[in-house]
């Protein structure tokens, strides 16, 4: 079987169009952070070597990191809320899983399909299961995706579609609107019409066109009613299963809302459909929003690529997920492809004078740290101390503050640009990153050992210790002025340990670094 | 070098009228250790249902019992009744005994059916609004929401927050001996406090922004300069200049804050062991060493998250609001300690109240007006300030049929209330509230 899969990729890799081509360094390793948890030596030479479509093809075939599943219980009979194997084993995975491209993507997409134990659910045995769910559907299909999410006992229960049962006129209740709403809000379709290019659609008086209104919320929520938790092995169905999190939720038909509902775009769904009748109309609708391409395009360029994309590169991307190319709606494959060939992704890779003003994205903690760790050749023990890093950098894995992730995709810079990841950068988190760097450099983080022998080597010259670190850390382009100010800490050093350390101190903590461009 | 200082955003269009003043000029703002006052904000992230916050003891409270159903808290749920100078006697979620005492001894005052407007709104203008854009903008949803609170522009887009736009005029008008930040955050980056020509500084509770891994040595010094240097070094990427900036900014206010806080003792109070705990611990020992940093005024920004009850509301308001009145009234204690009660005022923000009819959960759903708390020496404690709406389904005050009530004070009121106490002239109050001229009162009365 392994030999069949390695044959079938070799193939792939000689059918694919960059295959064979030249790959510069730099090409390689702006590539890579964009794809993957940030390069290293090993890695830039792997992309020089297949090109970016060769490389593409053969991790479209990986599907190779996973995460522990958890004990349902705790010692005392109390449902298990410790996390930290779960976030230990996610660094393990992204310092060294081979999947690079796979787990990039879908933490992407978990941060638009957000689930968090900071509130809400704090069950650790839900998390591998609900990561799956994203690492199985990277490069397939949004619509799948929205199906496997909303059934996911651990959506279910973090915006309250489970057990969210008709209006009881009786008891003098309605739906709950929680889940209606935000599968609308901030899944799919977003609170304000797209065109094709993410702009906003205007109206006659110039004002954004809204996607839904307060009506169709109501409705939306009675078309989510009638869902319960799966039923445990073991266990009896009930109208009203107690929590389980393995599997998907279960329609209970008696507690679904049957009459006929208006929803976005005018669309009604008929009276008297069964809960999962009424779950696939939705699908359906969702994906003939024209809307959508944008939204979900707009969000995963951010989070791969470039905080301010073009409208055009915007729509280059939306134009695939509309059609990628074979009459296929929503293929994730081929949209991340688009993304990272886009000619806009790829407009730096000729030297770095070439990355236009408003191009790049501020790296955030999670991919901050993994890609420190790849970089310094880090050997990751399987219980360690880097998610109490991101978290002192205000980026905790599995817990988000809200269902509106770690930062927004509407966040701007004080400059007025787009910077999701600057709503996390603060006065004491930009210090703490800092001192995130020493801590590696100078000090240690419990279950982490870098490797400095390789940057040792150089450590006799300035210039040539500072290519080397540019060529992993910099995309091997240095500006004068980091140059300047790296030689001017190094040569104040006396042994080459100091050296390497001060100019890693200086390169890491620099905003050029940061900022993935 | 590239700090804050010489980064100050003046003299551009976007300042408004906020016209720079000459030094000395603002008798209300002139400058003595005694005449220290700070406004702090506690945001309740998510949507606090403020319906079960505070509940009117008056006929109302049948109508509460029978709509709120599986939520309605009984009497041994609530806090004593409490009757109030002006409004219907109260009592408070049981969960809330501090407040509830502080209300009673006429500390805390709570103004009812607060929320984002562009202007006075009638229900008929609600349901038949002649124009969309008369409403606030993407009602119901948690960030446009939120965002609404903190910049007091309900038609949204607004890339200033208000109290971002006072501490822009504090320190335009030279009200502050330093130019260290007037805005105070230990909740991270918040919209709230960002200004034209002011940014606001954030601190980690219980953290420091001084630099780990330097001492005196000239190696050491080495690696410091460089960092220093880069910083104000300028790039060409837009997103380089902006982390630069925010370094650049934590590395200004690290030395001037360390210095002020190591002139504080220990606080006697004892917080509790809570995220809003720890926060407002460290505002109180921000605030003991305020003439350490050279500050007049200051606006802190605190918050607790979790406040989206769509289903299960009673069990997480037992988890909350414990952490909330343990820390708010440990905050009112610490202030005592300082013997600054009359110069703080404390007040509560949120994304906006809750559905009065609960869900087939246990829960509620997005509303709009909410309750809002406002404690300190200087506040007209005891007190309902505006009206509760009328508890019916489909009644007047409701948007709909799930009692979403339409606020009948603004922001903008609330805000410019507490600036007014602050000191913000009512010639600078438009700047800050801009939509404050299309209501009749800019004063609530809550603070005098």
């Amino acid at each position: 079987m392994k030999l069949l899969l390695s044959l079938a990729i070799t193939a792939l890799l000689a059918a694919a169009p960059g295959f064979g081509q030249s790959v510069s360094a730099r090409e390689a390793a702006r590539f890579l952070d964009q794809a993957s948890w940030g390069p290293t030596p090993g890695s830039i030479e792997q992309v020089q070597e297949m090109g970016i479509n060769g490389w593409l093809a053969s991790q479209f075939a990986l599907n190779t990191s996973d995460l522990p599943d958890q004990p349902i219980d705790n010692a005392k009979g109390n449902f298990n809320e410790n996390l930290a194997p779960v976030q230990a084993a996610f660094f393990v995975n992204t310092v060294t899983g081979g999947d690079q491209l796979r787990q990039r993507v879908a933490f992407a997409l978990s941060q638009i399909w957000v689930v968090s134990a900071t509130t809400g659910l704090p069950i650790a045995y839900a998390y591998p299961p609900y990561w799956r769910i994203f690492r199985d559907n990277a490069f397939g299909n949004y619509k799948d995706l929205i199906k496997a999410v909303t059934l996911s006992p651990a959506m279910g229960s973090y915006l309250n579609m489970v057990n969210n049962f008709k209006a009881n006129p009786a008891k003098g209740t309605s739906a709950n609107e929680n889940y209606g709403r935000e599968l609308m809000q901030l899944f799919t379709l977003g609170l304000t019409q797209l065109n094709l290019n993410g702009t906003p659609v205007l109206d006659s008086n110039n004002n954004p066109v809204a996607t839904y209104d307060q009506t169709v919320v109501v409705n939306m929520a009675k078309v989510v009613t009638g869902w319960t938790y799966p039923t445990a092995p073991g266990a009896t169905a009930k109208v009203s299963n107690p929590p389980y999190y393995f599997g998907q939720m279960i329609p209970v038909e008696s507690e679904h809302d049957t009459t006929a509902k208006t929803i976005f775009n005018n669309i009604t769904l008929p009276a008297g459909q069964t809960a999962e009748q009424d779950l696939d109309s939705l699908l359906d609708a969702l994906m003939a929003q024209p809307t959508m391409a944008p939204f979900v395009c707009q969000q995963l360029i951010q989070h791969l690529v470039t905080s301010n994309p073009s409208p055009d590169y915007v729509q280059r991307i939306s134009q695939v997920f509309d059609n990628d190319g074979t009459g296929v709606q929503g293929n994730l494959q081929a949209v991340i492809t688009a993304i990272l060939t886009d000619p806009e992704a790829r407009a730096g890779d000729a030297a770095p004078a070439s990355v236009t003003a408003n191009f790049g994205h501020l790296r955030e903690p999670i991919l901050f740290m993994s890609d420190l760790l790849r970089g310094l050749n880090a050997t990751v023990g399987a219980s360690n101390g880097i998610n109490a890093a991101t978290t002192n950098m205000s980026q905790e894995l599995f817990y988000a503050p809200s269902v509106f992730s770690y930062f927004s995709p509407q966040y701007r810079t004080e400059q007025g640009l787009l910077g999701p990841e600057f709503q996390i950068y603060t006065t004491q988190t930009a210090v703490n990153r800092a001192d995130t760097v020493n801590q590696l450099l100078y000090g240690t983080i419990p279950g982490v050992k870098i490797d400095l022998q390789p940057f040792l080597s150089y450590a006799g010259d300035d210039s040539t210790l500072l290519d080397y670190i540019a060529r992993i850390f910099l995309r091997s382009g240095m500006s004068s002025q980091l140059q300047t100010s790296a030689t001017a800490a190094i040569d104040a050093q006396s042994t080459p340990m100091a050296k390497v350390q001060a100019a890693l101190y200086a390169v890491l903590t620099s905003a050029e670094y940061q900022v993935i461009q | 070098m590239f700090t804050r200082r010489s980064f100050i955003r003046v003299g551009s269009a976007a300042v408004g009228s906020l016209a720079l003043r000459p030094f000395g000029l603002l008798p209300a703002l002139a400058q003595s250790p005694g005449n220290y006052k700070a406004l702090v904000c506690v945001f309740l992230f998510g949507g606090n249902d403020s319906n079960n916050t505070v509940i009117p003891q008056d006929s109302s409270f049948a109508q509460y019992t029978s709509i709120r159903g599986s939520l309605a808290l009984s009497s041994s749920q609530l806090t004593a009744s409490y009757p109030s100078i002006q409004g219907p006697p109260v009592a408070f979620h049981g969960k809330l005994p501090n407040i509830g005492s502080m209300y009673g001894s006429k500390e805390l005052a709570v103004v009812a059916n607060v929320g984002p407007l562009i202007q006075p709104l009638t229900q008929t203008q609600y349901q038949n609004p002649q124009d969309a854009a008369d409403l606030p903008l993407n009602l119901f949803s948690h960030p446009d929401q939120q965002i609404a609170w903190q910049t007091s522009i309900a038609q949204g887009h607004s890339p200033t927050g208000w109290a971002g736009r006072v501490a822009d005029y504090l320190a335009q008008a030279g009200v502050n001996s330093t130019n260290f930040p007037p805005f105070f955050s230990v909740a991270g980056n918040v919209l709230e406090g960002a200004g034209v020509s002011t940014q606001p500084v954030a601190l980690g509770p219980g953290q420091s922004l001084q630099l780990a891994g330097f001492n005196s040595s000239a190696s050491s010094q080495a690696r410091l300069n460089a960092l220093t240097s880069l910083v104000a070094d300028g790039s060409s990427i837009s997103l380089v200049q902006a982390a630069d900036a925010t370094l650049a900014n934590s590395m200004s206010d690290a030395n001037a804050l360390s210095a002020a806080l190591a002139k504080s003792t220990p606080l006697k109070t004892q917080f509790p062991a809570t995220s809003l705990g720890a926060q407002l611990q460290q505002v109180a020992q921000i605030i003991q060493v305020q003439q350490y940093l050279g500050m007049t005024r200051q606006i802190f920004f605190c918050s607790l998250g979790g406040f989206d009850t769509h289903a299960g509301e009673l069990e997480t308001h037992n988890v909350l609001y414990p952490q909330l009145d343990g820390a708010l009234s440990a905050f009112y204690a610490a202030t005592q300690e300082l013997g600054v009660t009359e110069n703080v005022t404390t007040f509560t923000e949120s994304d906006f109240s809750r559905t009065f009819q609960p869900t087939t959960t246990d829960g509620t759903d997005h509303a709009w007006g909410s309750h809002h708390l406002v404690f300190g020496g200087a506040v007209q404690g005891g007190q309902i300030f505006g009206s509760f709406p009328q508890f019916v389904l489909g009644g007047p005050n409701d948007t709909d049929v799930r009692g979403r009530w339409i606020p009948t004070i603004s922001i903008d009121q609330y805000g410019a209330t507490l600036c007014n106490w602050f000191g913000i002239p009512a010639s600078a109050l438009a700047a800050v509230f801009p939509n404050l001229a299309n209501f009749s009162s800019s004063n609530i009365g809550f603070l005098g």
